[in-house]
């Protein structure tokens, strides 16, 4: 597959994936940003996304959890909110979305879902800062599903 | 602010009683019916949280204060004195007890606006030092840093930078002659940064002009949570003095239920004058640009869905055929929950609750009137308009083992809007 | 004092005392409401405050259904009670009479016979309602000694006006002058009890209906 330059090609590449190679990319992309994550749900939920023999019940469980974890990471209402910790959020939405339950895309795929909670994850980084790390990421996105495609 | 006293408290409530307050402890009965419209009644079974309970503080001082008779009765020492003891037991009904959802001022039969009321009263535990803590920390970052949770311009500017990538579309800033300014909450910047870019790509398909303010992109109003109104006041006046000077026709009030009602109905009696332009909710835009055809629809969310009212939206704010309309649009299988529209029941979480660690054991018990509600239903998706409802039922719903996936409405639309032909990137 | 001098101090002095005192009291509290005043609203209106304000004087007259689905009994027994009681004020012929003497006119009246059969029936829903305040676990919470006391200043008639009728207890003279001074307890205590709703109702209505006509809210 020729490179992937812009997100219309991307979101095309994944839309033409099943489910389970879009939560096995989405897993990837998680992975690329899982260390502004220290909670350890997140591998759990991404072990999940991988494994395409698991269970109903299993993938049930491991949804539960990564939305709980996120949940948990979100910053409430009126607190101090802290972008660190909020990209820990966007993580953990980002490995949700690579083990929601399939038909419930409301036209977003997992994988695109995934990608861009990732991407949003590290735009918490340039929050507090002038940085434009955003770009670096989609590129890396690209580079991911390019190698995953051509493997 | 100088120093809090139960002395201030006193006179800041006394100050609060007008006309209408009179009106509403003349006539209340007894009769207890608003028990059954709070949730935090219903949920608890504790007559504690009664809501015209909530107000006694405030019937006392306008007793002794305000009727002969009871400056009698007060002389001979017949009357229940208000204190700091008063004031330390009724803290928990005034903030945590209540998410000023209004359900009690619209069934009550005398016709008492008793959530105005418990609106008014907080003005007096807030001067007296008894507002929940994390109000008065939402208040002050509020104040100092222009958001309630700390969100400064650097950090919407890198949000901006992420939308532009994933869409293209740019977010005008301080734009002068803009038709709509568009307002967010720190809610949605933190948590669901999609509203901005749905906003981003309806108002470029609407062929219409608009802007965000450097100086005052907040919309959240902890002042009104809190119920300071020097607080709110300021921080109206900083969307206001922004509006002005860009010269903006419109204020677009995001999904955020308290924002709306301090930007629509109190900023203009905060600031003591009336406004240059006008405010509506994105519900309301939008409403009116898909009505209006310059923003066309197509296809439909075929999962069983239903909405739920944000209390300050529908109930207090009036805004509640307008997210109907858009969800016929867009949902093929929209069905209502029981007691829709203006009489729905609260997420639990508004009117500062989910701001106030205090109170989350509470929020998530009264939740339970919100569960039921969606059981009777059994839908696969749940709408709605306001980022903190959206998180407080995400809290409830999990806390529930329910799953149901929420979506905010403006979202949602932006997902089935026919675009322009527009590259990614 | 015999019957006869009772009721002739009721029918009098004891009537003209509490008529006086009856208005008086209700003006000086309406007075001390609107005394307060209202700041207007400078936010720009969806709808009508003043359209509001009068309908919703007449809606909230009915209840909403969520709140009619909690607790039917209780509601409709206070309909049953309010209705009763002014079928019984305004619609007896001797009650006429007097009105007529204030205003100049008059109006049918209903059949005696039917006025203390509704008479029966709103003193029995006064029992009613007084079971439900010291049974239901909001109300006894809410109620205090003013609620007694408006509860029995407005059982005093009711009771007093039906055992005259019905020639019970005493001579009917002095029936009547009981009946005559309670209604005059009621008058004097209305003022300085919940029972100044009577008023204030149609204030508190309009004012919250006149908010929620500006903001385009039903209400």
């Amino acid at each position: 597959m020729s490179g992937i330059g812009n997100d219309r090609q991307f979101r095309d590449a994944l839309n033409g994936l099943s489910i389970e190679q879009q939560r096995a990319v989405g897993a990837l992309f998680v992975e690329n940003v899982s260390g502004l994550s220290q909670d350890p749900r997140v591998d759990a939920a991404l072990a999940a996304a991988r494994d395409v023999g698991l269970s109903e019940d299993a993938l049930n469980l491991a949804r539960r959890s990564i939305k709980a974890a996120a949940l948990e990471a979100h910053t409430r209402c009126g607190a101090d909110g802290e972008w660190i910790d909020q990209a820990g959020y966007f993580v953990a939405r980002a490995a949700e979305a690579c083990v929601e339950p399939g038909g419930r895309s409301q036209g977003k795929g997992p994988a695109w879902k995934a990608a861009m909670s990732a991407r949003m994850a590290r735009t918490c980084l340039a929050a507090d800062s002038d940085e434009d790390s955003h770009d670096t990421e989609s590129q890396a996105q690209y580079q991911i599903l390019t190698s995953y495609l051509d493997a | 602010m100088s120093a809090p006293s139960v002395e201030k408290g006193i006179q800041s409530i006394k100050g609060q009683i007008d006309a209408p307050v009179a009106s509403f402890f003349s006539a209340c009965v007894h009769c207890g019916l608003c028990a059954d419209a709070c949730l935090f009644y219903t949920e608890t079974g504790d007559p504690k949280y009664t809501p015209i309970n909530k107000v006694e503080p405030m019937r006392r001082i306008w007793e002794r204060e305000y009727t002969l008779f009871g400056k009698a009765k007060a002389a001979l020492g017949l009357l229940k004195e208000v204190d700091e003891e008063t004031f330390a037991e009724w803290e928990t009904l005034v903030y945590d007890g209540c998410s000023l959802c209004g359900r009690c001022s619209l069934v009550c039969p005398v016709g008492n606006d008793i959530s105005g009321m418990i609106r008014k009263i907080r003005e007096g535990f807030a001067a007296a030092g008894h507002a929940p803590e994390g109000l008065i920390g939402a208040s002050t970052r509020a104040v100092e840093i222009g958001s309630p949770m700390g969100v400064k311009l650097p950090a919407v500017k890198a949000q901006i930078k992420h939308l532009r990538k994933n869409t293209g579309l740019d977010v005008p800033i301080d734009v002068k002659g803009a038709e709509y300014l568009v307002l967010l909450s720190s809610m949605e910047i933190m948590n669901f940064p999609e509203y901005l870019e749905a906003i981003a790509r309806i108002m470029h398909q609407a062929g219409k002009t608009w802007t965000i303010a450097s100086k005052a992109f907040e919309a959240t109003n902890s002042g009104v949570q809190i119920g300071v109104s020097d607080i709110a006041k300021l921080l109206v006046s900083r969307v206001v003095d922004a509006a002005d000077e860009l010269g903006v026709k419109t204020v677009i009030s995001p999904e955020c239920g308290h924002a709306f009602t301090a930007i629509r109905w109190d900023g203009a009696n905060l600031i003591g004058r009336p406004y240059g332009f006008e405010v509506k909710h994105i519900l309301e835009v939008l409403d009116e640009f898909v009505s209006r055809g310059l923003i066309k629809t197509e296809g439909m969310e075929d999962a069983k869905l239903t909405y739920h009212d944000p209390c300050q939206i529908a109930r207090k704010g009036g805004v509640v055929q307008q997210p109907r309309n858009l969800l016929n649009k867009i949902a093929s299988n929209f069905v209502e929950m029981e007691d829709a529209g203006e009489m729905n029941w609260c997420c639990g979480g508004g009117g500062g609750v989910s701001a106030n660690e205090r109170a989350d054991e509470l929020k998530l018990t009264v939740f339970n009137r919100k569960k039921a509600q969606l059981q009777a239903l059994g839908v696969d998706t749940l709408v709605t308009a306001c980022a903190n409802c959206r998180l407080t039922l995400e809290e409830g719903l999990e806390e529930n083992e329910m799953d149901i996936p929420i979506v905010g409405l403006t979202e949602m639309l932006a997902e089935y809007l026919v675009e322009d032909d527009k590259e990614g990137a | 004092m015999d019957a006869n001098e009772l009721l002739a101090w009721a029918r009098g002095p004891g009537f003209d005392i509490a008529l006086i005192v009856f208005v008086a009291g209700m003006l000086l509290r309406i007075l001390e409401i609107l005394a307060l005043g209202k700041k207007p609203d400078l936010s720009p209106p969806r709808g009508s405050g003043p359209k509001g304000g009068i309908q919703t004087i007449f809606t909230r007259m009915l209840p909403r259904k969520a709140v009619f689905d909690k607790e039917p009994l209780r509601i409709i027994n206070g309909y049953v009670l309010h209705i009763g009681f002014f079928i019984v004020l305004f619609l007896y012929g001797p009650h006429i009479v007097l009105f007529e003497s204030f205003l100049g006119f008059g109006w049918p009246a209903l059949p005696s016979g039917m006025i203390d059969a509704v008479g029966a029936v709103t003193i029995i829903s006064l029992i009613v309602a007084l079971v439900f305040r010291l049974n239901n676990k909001v109300l006894r919470f809410l109620t205090t000694k003013d609620d007694y006391i408006a509860w029995a200043v407005t059982l005093l008639p009711l009771l007093t006006g039906y055992m005259a009728y019905n020639h019970l207890i005493a001579s009917y003279t002095m029936m009547l002058a009981l009946h005559l001074l309670s209604v005059e307890l009621l008058l004097v205590v209305a003022p300085f009890s919940k029972l100044t709703h009577m008023f204030s109702f149609a204030m508190a209505r309009w004012y919250q209906g006149y908010q929620a006509g500006r903001r385009g809210v039903e209400s």
